[in-house]
């Protein structure tokens, strides 16, 4: 066993040894890569010097305890935690050479430049795999590597609106604010993230168990979410009609919905006829669950507007925290619909650590999200904080490459680091 | 040649997180092999829309599993009898990795909990899904992905600003928390299946929340909240960092724009033969665009809606800046870049004839994606399996029938 795999914790690392070389900017790459470094692996972050990742630009900046503005926006720091950041121009052939060097020595490079970026510059797959032939190479694209518009860029917003996960989001044609709606997180990048993160895991697997040497892993964030929609898009195939927006309430369940409370809405949903039948006793309605419009999750479905009708007027006349406390008890799934600060003050992600805050040099410490991955025997590794513009820059290229400080100099005086 | 050939998957779940895990592991060539109620079946039998034969008739096979079962075998078990309990120890055994999404504390009743199941197979990766965790408060509580999607913040962010018609939080089209987590489970057994051949020799207990899995989904967003304390603004389709970035009125449809950088921004506005913007000091930078997004984008909207949305997206396109259609699935699977990448497909299905499929997004150049079997009839692999895992003869698997074990 390599010793880096059992650091002071006592508990082994999971990725321990793998190296990755993260040629990515913004958001679909770093996360994947963010992943990769919370389960272990060491994370080279390669950045142009002076400007590094764009999303150092995105959003506002941050400040540290005395109010003062740091060099770090929450973007970045969301994705980049656990990684070390190297500053090279790959546009010089000083700075190609010493990115190449790299390469040799990883098991896996992430990138997400437009595709034939990297061919100019001698760091495509054909060209590293030649080199080194173990190489895990995954390429994130808006388009893919191939097809009518692998040329084109792309950002989470257009694939979320060409994925169909728009045409199913929002309040129904012909409603006050009806329309498709855009979801507030950018989750085509990220599920592009998990896709690369699987993805990896899987020819890192393959290639240790003999089954090939490194691959080609060619992932588009346009594929990655209409896979996504899953279910949703297998019941348009399955009968060829679009599925109708409906708001905040459910293509295949009812009841399954918010309905106001006397003070906030509340999300109440009955997974299986048992629960509809005990939230119709816990509304004191207990007639609806043997009512043949009501009694199983197909007639409810028929029936949708009708029970609404019924059991809407029911959950007014309280507050939230009375049917919270009346319908749990009951066995009733439900829940208030939380903004950060309700969701973050929840007693069960206190408890599962899901806000942690860890050191950071700028602002003294940092409030970030955990990884929800919890291993009985790997955990979870926050060693590093996300890094400066440049911060291992010498360190990497001294212990990897055998770089001298005057070559270290020379280099930086040139604009190659 | 497949990523996981020779890997072996006991797949004890329900719905949708585990299930999705499941495929996944499947897609890439593991052996996955679903344990179902007698009878009834994974619930999700039952939800969705039926899915039609060529002849148009309704069959009983429902959307929502197909979606979500392809390449796997059905073995029909009653785990809540002793003997069901024991045959799925056996085959346990045999597996490298298991994946449940029962409340916790569920398994342990049946000896089938990780502690049960690691003491007589070492070297298995147990992933468990539920709802809120193992461990806190909520264990106990069942979960659905609605709960997920609003306890975790995700609603808060998503729908029309308060005060506009319709205002509010919305819920997301489709079941993300329930994908997401199975993302991440998927993810978790990957590497643990790495750690146990490379360093330990041995598995692990995996546990996953669906709340949580979520709230770290929603990053960069909950970051902002984390950072500054202020909940970040509810703007219908437009982005609170990046601008312009959100959808626009056409003069016959909608388009989304999606301007992530200044060159772009630059390329848009020539297009719209605004070429002046980018030179005002209050729209230069994508900062400070977001900063004065009220001023900036009624000048863009008036002009978008003057014309059809092909017309500008092929002016965009040719320019270089992100537009795309907001997209019915008609148009998503019609889409020529959709259909390059062979993003639609059919898998030949005893009671269908064929059924469609969304393929699996990820392309291999050494172990692709091979796709086996559609989703199983319930039960289909029962008898296959126990005879080939288990050794048991006709009789045996006769037997087990007669008492409704299996």
């Amino acid at each position: 066993m390599d010793a880096a795999a059992v650091p002071a914790t006592g508990k082994p690392v999971l990725l321990a040894g793998v190296r990755v070389l993260d040629l990515s900017r913004v958001f679909a790459g770093p996360f994947a890569t963010q992943m990769l470094a919370d389960f272990g692996a060491d994370v080279i972050k390669i950045e142009r010097p002076g400007v590094g990742d764009e999303s150092r630009q995105q959003g506002a900046r941050i400040h540290d305890a005395e109010g003062r503005e740091v060099d770090f926006t929450a973007p970045f720091l969301s994705m980049n935690r656990g990684k070390r950041s190297v500053a090279v121009d790959i546009a010089t052939s000083e700075g190609r050479d010493i990115v190449r060097a790299l390469a040799l020595q990883c098991d896996v490079l992430v990138e997400n430049f437009k595709v034939g970026d990297l061919k100019r510059h001698g760091l495509d797959y054909d060209s590293l795999h030649a080199a080194n032939p173990r190489l895990v190479y995954a390429s994130v694209t808006g388009f893919g590597q191939t097809g009518p518009r692998a040329r084109e860029p792309g950002y989470d917003l257009a694939f979320q609106a060409m994925s169909g996960v728009m045409s199913i989001t929002g309040h129904p044609d012909g409603t006050p604010g009806g329309g498709p709606q855009r979801i507030g997180y950018s989750v085509s990048d990220i599920t592009a993230a998990y896709h690369v993160v699987i993805a990896v895991l899987g020819a890192l697997y393959a290639r240790q168990a003999g089954t090939c040497e490194g691959q080609h892993i060619d992932i588009s964030l346009l594929d990655t979410q209409v896979a996504a929609a899953s279910h949703v898009s297998m019941g348009y195939l399955a009968t060829g009609r679009q599925p109708p927006r409906l708001g905040a309430a459910s293509h295949f369940m009812v009841p399954y919905q918010p309905f106001d409370c006397s003070d906030a809405p509340l999300i109440v949903l009955c997974g299986n006829d048992g629960q509809f039948r005990r939230l119709a006793a816990a509304l004191g309605l207990a007639g609806l669950a043997d009512d043949a419009r009501f009694a199983t999750n197909p007639q409810r479905l028929k029936n949708r507007d009708a029970l609404v009708d019924l059991i809407g007027p029911v959950i007014a006349r309280r507050t939230r925290a009375d049917w919270v406390a009346v319908l749990t008890g009951a066995g009733v799934p439900c829940a208030p619909i939380n903004d950060f600060e309700a969701a973050f003050a929840d007693p069960q992600l206190v408890h599962r650590g899901m806000v942690m805050e860890r050191p950071f040099g700028p602002t003294g410490s940092l409030r970030q999200i955990a990884n929800p991955v919890r291993f009985s025997e790997t955990p979870v590794r926050y060693d590093r904080p996300p890094p400066a513009l440049g911060e291992h820059t010498d360190a990497v290229c001294a212990q990897w490459l055998g770089i001298s400080p005057d070559r270290l100099r020379e280099l930086r005086r040139s604009g190659v680091l | 040649m497949t990523c996981l050939s020779g890997v072996r998957v006991l797949d004890l779940s329900r719905v949708f997180s585990g299930p999705w895990a499941g495929q996944m592991l499947a897609d890439f060539g593991a052996d996955v092999i679903k344990v179902e109620r007698p009878g009834k079946g994974d619930d999700v039998r039952h939800q969705g829309l039926r899915a039609k034969d060529a002849q148009g008739n309704e069959t009983r096979e429902t959307s929502s599993f197909l979606a979500m079962n392809r390449g796997k075998r059905s073995v029909t078990v009653d785990m809540s009898r002793p003997q069901g309990q024991s045959l799925i120890r056996e085959l346990a055994k045999q597996c490298d990795i298991v994946i449940e999404n029962f409340k916790a504390g569920d398994l342990a009743r049946y000896g089938l909990d990780y502690a049960a199941l690691s003491a007589i197979n070492p070297r298995l990766v147990y992933c468990s899904i539920s709802g809120f965790g193992q461990t806190g408060p909520y264990r106990h509580l069942p979960g659905y992905d609605p709960l997920f999607q609003s306890m975790s913040g995700l609603m808060s962010i998503t729908g029309h600003a308060d005060g506009e018609p319709g205002g509010g939080p919305m819920r997301v089209g489709f079941s993300v928390g329930d994908i997401t987590a199975g993302f991440y489970a998927v993810s978790a057994i990957l590497a643990a299946l790495r750690q146990r051949d490379v360093v330990s020799g041995t598995g692990q207990h995996i546990d996953l929340a669906l709340l949580d899995a979520q709230v770290a989904a929603i990053s960069h967003v909950a970051m902002m909240y984390l950072v500054s304390g202020e909940q970040p603004p509810r703007l219908g389709n437009a982005s609170p960092i990046t601008c312009p970035w959100q959808s626009f009125d056409c003069s016959d449809g909608q388009i989304v724009v999606a301007v992530g950088n200044d060159t772009q921004f630059v390329a848009f506005c020539r297009v719209l033969g605004l070429p002046d913007l980018p030179l005002d000091e209050r729209f230069a930078t994508n900062p400070l665009r977001a900063r004065n997004r009220l001023a900036l984008v009624p000048q863009l909207a008036a002009v978008l809606a003057t014309r059809p949305v092909k017309q500008w997206h092929a002016e965009f396109d040719a320019a270089g800046v992100p537009t795309g259609p907001i997209n019915g699935f008609a148009e998503v699977f019609a889409d020529p870049q959709i259909q390059h990448r062979e993003m639609l497909m059919e898998l030949p299905h005893s009671q269908i004839g064929s059924v469609p499929q969304v393929a699996n997004p990820v392309r291999f150049s050494a172990t692709p994606i091979a796709y086996g079997r559609a989703a199983p009839l319930l039960g289909e692999h029962t008898a296959e399996v126990l005879r080939e895992l288990l050794q048991l003869d006709d009789e045996g698997v006769a037997a087990l029938r007669r008492d409704k074990v299996i």
